[in-house]
């Protein structure tokens, strides 16, 4: 382990922001109703295998399509199909199966040929294992196996990083995620996953601020040759590929792309902790631990729940009544308003968060101290006592005004680039080579330039328009990426992003 | 609270039924934001930064609340009528255009209507005030678009307007600072007695104060110049609150100490030595509030190097060889001028190819 953390040039740590999920797992329990998305996690969508009236047991594959890029689905209760159609999920038509649940099954079918010893097992076993237990779609390009579950092949793969950084303002907890036999399970999924991709060095990436635990790994892996333990900064938005890759490797990103162009597969804690259980125990992939956080709630914790309950099923009981509130998923500068509480948690929930809606003015707002006010600059008395809780609420917090050039979004700025004069060509709509020069097509959309600015400009919604733009008038974006690098995978990644 | 809603209410109800009150419509809403804040939400980021223009604009004040003070106590409390008329006949510039702009009022004019006064010669007559704020509001600010489309600092306009127009004023009678026991703060207003400031005593004979004297602001000058040890502060606790950048400050004073000391060495009847170069005039005032001004320096860091160092050669230049004595306020209004200049060369060498 390196002594000096690495890190990235921009960037913001977030203080800690009130009601931060407690170290607890509560189990969800069976959904009544269990919604199944035939799309999840990487991949496109999977073909129905059930029909209406069908009985499906938990644990069992209904939905897969091996000619493309996708891995299968499960059912994740027992019970009667009762329902397949297509709904609006993330604002994309997914067809969804609804499974009417038999509460009294709690089991699950687990899959063919697991083994506790995992190391008699043949290597494409094991890919066979990871690719119908779904595992093999997690994360943002999926875990490459010999189906078609990633747009690499194994062998492709120099690296692979895994990380629990925890940089967002709420973070799903890595002593939660690896306490007691799951850091062993979690070590060995990392074995697993090294027998697999047998010409990757693998990083692991651990949040700095749990020394303990990092030294912990080490003391187990010290024989590993191929692991490298890294602590690095909480820094936002380090948990992106695109910040790992140039933070581990030093290797510049192919912006626009992805991380498996460049042979690399970032994979998080818990997608690692499901390849053990799919290989060691054939655990289908069909319950996920999530992070319930934010003030929002009345107690913030951890759950462990079946893949497809709906939100209502979690949510309902645990909203702060009498308050109006926004719920969001996994990031509070990026994620997804989840406005219809009948839609599933699928495979790639992490956090849910729900801030109040406060719409309240304040009197003399701007001339209040701040003891638990965050703020990239250090005009509040936050920043002399940093160890207050910090308010998480959705007001705008200032008026709208001019940009006067303060310099705070290109400093913040992870990828080197100025929002705020990308920002005054959009908005004057002068859109041509010059965006592209001034590399618009580097941004990653992490928002923290919209987080800081004192003059309350949306900067990453203009950078996004100013894109699409571009993109609309036939800018062809690949021309700034494709010259300097030698990319993996291009026409899969393309096919995957049309699907 | 309740109190200040109600008058609020009343006087929208009031300029509802007025046609000709109704123009003023952004007076209010400018002073319902200030009070009340805003009730708008997010959409994507759900969360924001607690900073808005107004607290960063307020920490400008914060920051210069020492020499506001220390003003007080070398010139008399007739420093707060001249700051009083800074801040009413530029705030009417700022409310026409809003009204004529249909737009609402930004807070910028806070500042510049604290900074304009304290760049004035303790004696100025009140017009001359307000005639100079007005100008710099209007030319400086207002007809290149308003707060963040402007060129040149308003106040430096409008400083520059009255040395041009009535030099008499702004350049002959520097009056004695009030030194000792409560010194202004028992005072209204400054004696006649007259003296030269330290920057006209070098220039006649040569004389030099010790720098502890200059320091304290022993040795006259514009109102809120003198106090440098206030103004070092203030501007070191603005940059740790990020409001203002230390780059841009450290290139003009480390320039400006470099090119004195070579001249001083070469030809010392010329240029005054280093210390006496960065603690006299309004270099300091300049270089902590002035050009730090966001809206009218490089916003590219290489940008704010090399405006600092363009700034501290012209100030140096303009000190040792040009007939007047101060070089601060026009190397500034040269600089405000050169940035767009500035900026586009960094950025055309940043950005000449696509890098990756």
């Amino acid at each position: 382990m390196k002594s000096k953390q690495r890190s990235f040039k921009g960037g913001y740590i977030f203080g800690r922001f009130e009601n931060q999920p407690k170290d607890i797992v509560s189990e969800q329990g069976m959904p009544e109703l269990a919604v199944i998305p035939l799309s999840q996690g990487f991949g496109s969508e999977a073909a129905p295998l059930v029909k209406k009236g069908d009985k499906v047991e938990a644990g069992q594959i209904i939905g897969r399509s091996d000619s493309v890029i996708s891995s299968p689905v499960h059912a994740s209760v027992s019970g009667v199909v009762e329902e397949i159609k297509s709904v609006s999920y993330f604002r994309r038509d997914t067809r969804m199966v609804y499974i009417r649940a038999d509460k009294s099954k709690k089991d699950y079918r687990r899959l063919d040929g697991y083994a506790k010893d995992w190391r008699k097992l043949k290597v494409e076993d094991i890919e066979r294992l990871l690719y119908s237990s779904g595992v093999s779609s997690l994360d943002r390009e999926g875990i490459p196996t010999r189906f078609k579950s990633s747009i690499i092949a194994p062998n492709d793969v120099e690296n692979i990083i895994v990380h629990g950084i925890g940089s967002e303002p709420y973070n799903i907890s890595l002593d939660v995620l690896l306490s007691g036999k799951k850091l062993l399970n979690f070590i060995e999924g990392l074995r697993i996953l090294n027998v697999l991709m047998p010409n990757a060095k693998m990083y692991l990436a651990l949040n700095g601020r749990k020394i303990k635990l990092a030294e912990e790994i080490c003391k187990i892996t010290t024989k590993h040759a191929w692991l490298k333990v890294i602590t690095l900064e909480p820094k936002y938005p380090q948990g992106y590929d695109e910040m790992l890759v140039p933070t581990i490797l030093g290797k510049k990103f192919p912006f626009g792309y992805s991380a498996a162009n460049i042979g690399v597969v970032v994979l998080n804690i818990q997608a690692v902790i499901s390849v053990y259980e799919a290989v060691c125990e054939g655990k289908p992939l069909i319950e996920r631990i999530i992070a319930l956080c934010g003030p929002g709630l009345k107690e913030a914790l951890h759950i462990n729940t079946r893949v497809g309950t709906p939100l209502s099923d979690i949510l309902d009981s645990r909203l702060r009544q009498g308050v109006k509130t926004r719920v969001v998923l996994n990031s509070l500068l990026t994620g997804e308003k989840l406005t219809d509480f009948f839609l599933p948690v699928d495979r790639t929930f992490s956090q849910i968060v729900a801030l109040p809606d406060n719409d309240r003015r304040e009197f003399l707002s701007f001339v209040r101290p701040g003891l638990r006010r965050q703020s990239y600059s250090r005009t509040f008395l936050s920043s002399l006592l940093p160890s207050f809780d910090k308010i998480a609420d959705t007001n705008v917090h200032g008026e709208a005004r001019p940009c006067i050039s303060c310099n705070y979004c290109d400093e913040a700025c992870p990828v080197q680039i100025m929002p705020h004069l990308l920002y005054k060509y959009v908005k004057s709509n002068l859109i041509d080579e010059r965006l592209m020069n001034y590399q618009i097509f580097h941004c990653i959309e992490c928002g923290l330039c919209s987080f800081v600015c004192p003059s309350k400009i949306p900067l990453a919604r203009h950078m996004k328009e100013g894109k699409d733009k571009l993109v609309m008038q036939g800018c062809d974006k690949s021309q700034c990426i494709l010259p300097y690098f030698d990319l993996k995978g291009i026409e899969e990644y393309r096919g995957a992003k049309e699907a | 609270m309740k109190i200040v809603r109600k008058i609020l209410d009343l006087s929208f109800q009031l300029i509802e039924k007025n046609k000709i009150l109704a123009k003023f419509k952004p007076v209010l809403h400018a002073a319902d934001g200030f009070f009340f804040g805003v009730d708008k939400l997010n959409i994507v980021p759900h969360i924001t930064d607690y900073i808005d223009l107004k607290r960063y604009m307020s920490f400008v004040i914060i920051g210069l609340l020492p020499s506001v003070l220390a003003s007080i106590y070398f010139w008399g409390w007739r420093v707060i009528l001249v700051i009083l008329t800074s801040y009413i006949f530029g705030g009417m510039i700022e409310v026409a255009f809003a009204v004529v702009r249909k737009k609402e009022i930004h807070e910028g004019f806070l500042v510049t209507g604290m900074i304009f006064p304290l760049i004035l010669p303790p004696s100025v007559p009140l017009w001359a005030v307000a005639l100079g704020v007005m100008f710099g509001v209007f030319f400086g600010k207002e007809v290149f678009g308003g707060t963040g489309k402007n060129v040149f600092n308003p106040a430096i306009v409008g400083r520059i307007f009255l040395t041009i127009c009535f030099p008499q004023i702004m350049t002959t009678t520097w009056p004695k600072p009030y030194i000792g026991g409560l010194g202004g703060f028992m005072r209204l207003s400054v004696d006649s007695v007259t003296s030269a400031t330290p920057l006209v005593a070098f220039k006649g004979d040569h004389a030099l104060l010790p720098w502890n004297e200059l320091l304290f602001g022993y040795g006259g000058g514009c109102i809120g110049e003198v106090f440098r040890l206030g103004i070092i502060l203030g501007g070191i606790f603005l940059i740790i609150c990020r409001v203002s950048n230390w780059r841009l400050p450290f290139s003009y004073l480390f320039t400006v100490a470099l090119f004195s000391f070579l001249g001083n060495k070469f030809a010392p009847a010329k240029f005054a030595p280093v210390y006496f170069q960065l603690l006299t005039g309004g270099l300091l005032f300049g270089a902590l509030f002035m050009i730090t001004d966001p809206v009218t320096c490089p916003f590219t860091k290489a940008g704010k190097w090399i405006g600092g160092i363009i700034l501290g050669l012209l100030t140096v230049l303009i000190r040792a060889i040009s007939g007047y004595v101060e070089g601060v306020m026009f190397s500034i209004l040269m600089f405000n001028a050169l940035t767009p200049l500035i900026d586009h060369i960094v950025l055309s060498i940043k950005y000449n190819r696509p890098k990756i």
